[in-house]
């Protein structure tokens, strides 16, 4: 098991915006995580990924335990060293990329493993240019993000999340702030890491690639896991009645 | 007096000038980070006492708090100020413009948006590294253009230094041209402050083309 996630609450003030969310990912799994916006998917990522921390639950990558309640009912995390270890196991790709403007393409796929893990500068650029290759842009590798296109800065985006080798790689809505004609090429790319057997977990409302791609689709609402299963079932043959509300909306 | 000495004597107060001009860039352009970022303190009582200094450096004349620090020590603790004139403006000089430069450290730090915080921390680097090499050249490139006019200004507010009777080129200015009855010390004094200015332009310019690789 990649990450274990139990019992995970999490609330902004009076607002719970998770309750009681448990799941699991397998190595080599990809999960996608189907909702309306303010069910918590975004929220539950951003735990996973210690860009937020949870109220109550526990957080397990690789069997080790990286947050847990204790006796009081406190949240507890690992110390700040320990916590190094848990983010070089898993990778995020953001709605809106946030490469880093005043680095080249290929230093934004460098800095951090040369930064942070320390690689070699000959090792973290071989590393970038065979995964710009992979996401077909190897020839923008001296450009600067402001020069391509939202769908190649998201493979960037991709390409610098997989540089540090993460044991799982999170996407938060990744085609949403791209125009229709350029959501398809990073969806390919996704799917090609898919064959490769990348352990993924998707946030997303491509509801075609969610049951297309997936092994797993979990079904959020109002801070719930409402239903999951196997993405042919669960598109075809909901059991809930707010899964099939929910997806009735988006076969219009 | 005749002109070329005219020229040589103030020459010299040039030279005094641009000497307050260097001491006080090279003091308030880092502490005026510090103060920004003490700004963004944890702690409440940092803050407070940051905002206050801000304040009263803004809402006061910089003339008063020259005099302030120069007169101070004496009137407050008996001191001899002999020898504390020019300690006592680079000081006023700094505390001040550290104050408007941290406005605009602060302004700059804030318009980056929190994506770039949130992707360097899930790539593992550390809040230091994240603002030496994310943040901050982000940030410089944002505040060139007013840092350019906080610069400028201090060019000619080191004339606030004949408050303390400093002799650097306004002092002598007004000297010379009360004892010699001749307008020549302001004429050559503007054509001196407009010349240091215009150095200024050219090279913050070359700084700002510099970094119009990205945007």
């Amino acid at each position: 098991m990649i990450l274990e996630m139990n019992n995970i609450e999490k609330h902004f003030g009076e607002l719970e915006v998770l309750k009681d969310i448990s799941f699991n990912v397998d190595s080599g799994e990809v999960v996608s995580i189907i909702g309306p916006s303010g069910s918590g998917k975004s929220t539950l990522l951003r735990c996973a990924t210690f860009l937020e921390t949870i109220d109550g639950g526990e957080i397990i990558y690789m069997g080790e335990k990286a947050a847990h309640t204790d006796e009081s009912g406190n949240a507890v995390y690992v110390s700040p060293q320990e916590m190094r270890k848990f983010r070089g196991y898993c990778g995020l790709v953001f709605q809106q990329f946030n490469l880093f403007p005043h680095y080249s393409i290929l230093k934004n796929i460098t800095d951090a493993p040369m930064i942070v893990q320390g690689r070699s500068k000959e090792e973290a650029e071989e590393t970038a240019m065979e995964l710009l290759g992979k996401m077909g842009i190897a020839d923008k590798a001296n450009a600067y993000p402001y020069q391509l296109s939202g769908g190649q800065q998201q493979r960037v985006a991709i390409a610098r999340a997989l540089a540090m080798k993460p044991e799982i790689l999170f996407f938060d809505e990744p085609t949403s702030a791209l125009d229709p004609e350029l959501t398809g090429e990073v969806l390919k790319v996704i799917r090609q890491l898919a064959d490769e057997k990348m352990t993924m977990v998707v946030v997303t409302h491509e509801m075609p690639f969610a049951k297309a791609v997936s092994n797993r689709v979990l079904f959020m609402d109002g801070g719930l896991i409402v239903e999951q299963g196997d993405p042919i079932k669960v598109f075809e043959d909901p059991q809930e009645e707010r899964t099939k509300q929910f997806l009735r909306v988006f076969e219009r | 007096m005749t002109f070329s000495t005219m020229l040589s004597t103030m020459a010299d107060g040039m030279g005094k000038t641009l000497m307050i001009f260097f001491f006080t860039l090279i003091g308030s352009l880092p502490l005026g980070m510090i103060v920004a970022l003490l700004r963004k303190s944890r702690f409440k009582i940092v803050r407070n006492i940051i905002s206050v200094y801000i304040s009263i450096m803004r809402g006061t004349p910089l003339m008063l708090q020259l005099l302030a620090w120069y007169f101070g020590p004496f009137y407050l603790f008996g001191w001899n100020i002999g020898h504390w004139r020019f300690p006592a403006l680079i000081i006023g000089f700094v505390a001040n413009y550290a104050a408007y430069f941290a406005e605009i450290y602060r302004g700059g730090i804030e318009s980056i948006p929190a994506g770039q915080y949130e992707a360097a921390e899930v790539l593992g680097y550390t809040k230091t590294q994240t603002f030496m090499r994310i943040i901050l050249p982000q940030v410089i490139k944002i505040i060139m253009p007013s840092v350019t006019n906080e610069v400028i200004t201090l060019v000619k507010d080191t004339s606030l230094a004949f408050t303390l009777a400093y002799a650097e080129v306004f002092s002598l200015a007004k000297q010379i041209s009360a004892s010699q009855s001749s307008f020549m010390p302001f004429l050559i004094a503007g054509v001196f402050y407009f010349v240091a200015n215009y150095v200024v332009e050219f090279i913050m310019t070359r700084i700002e083309k510099s970094m119009d690789y990205y945007k």
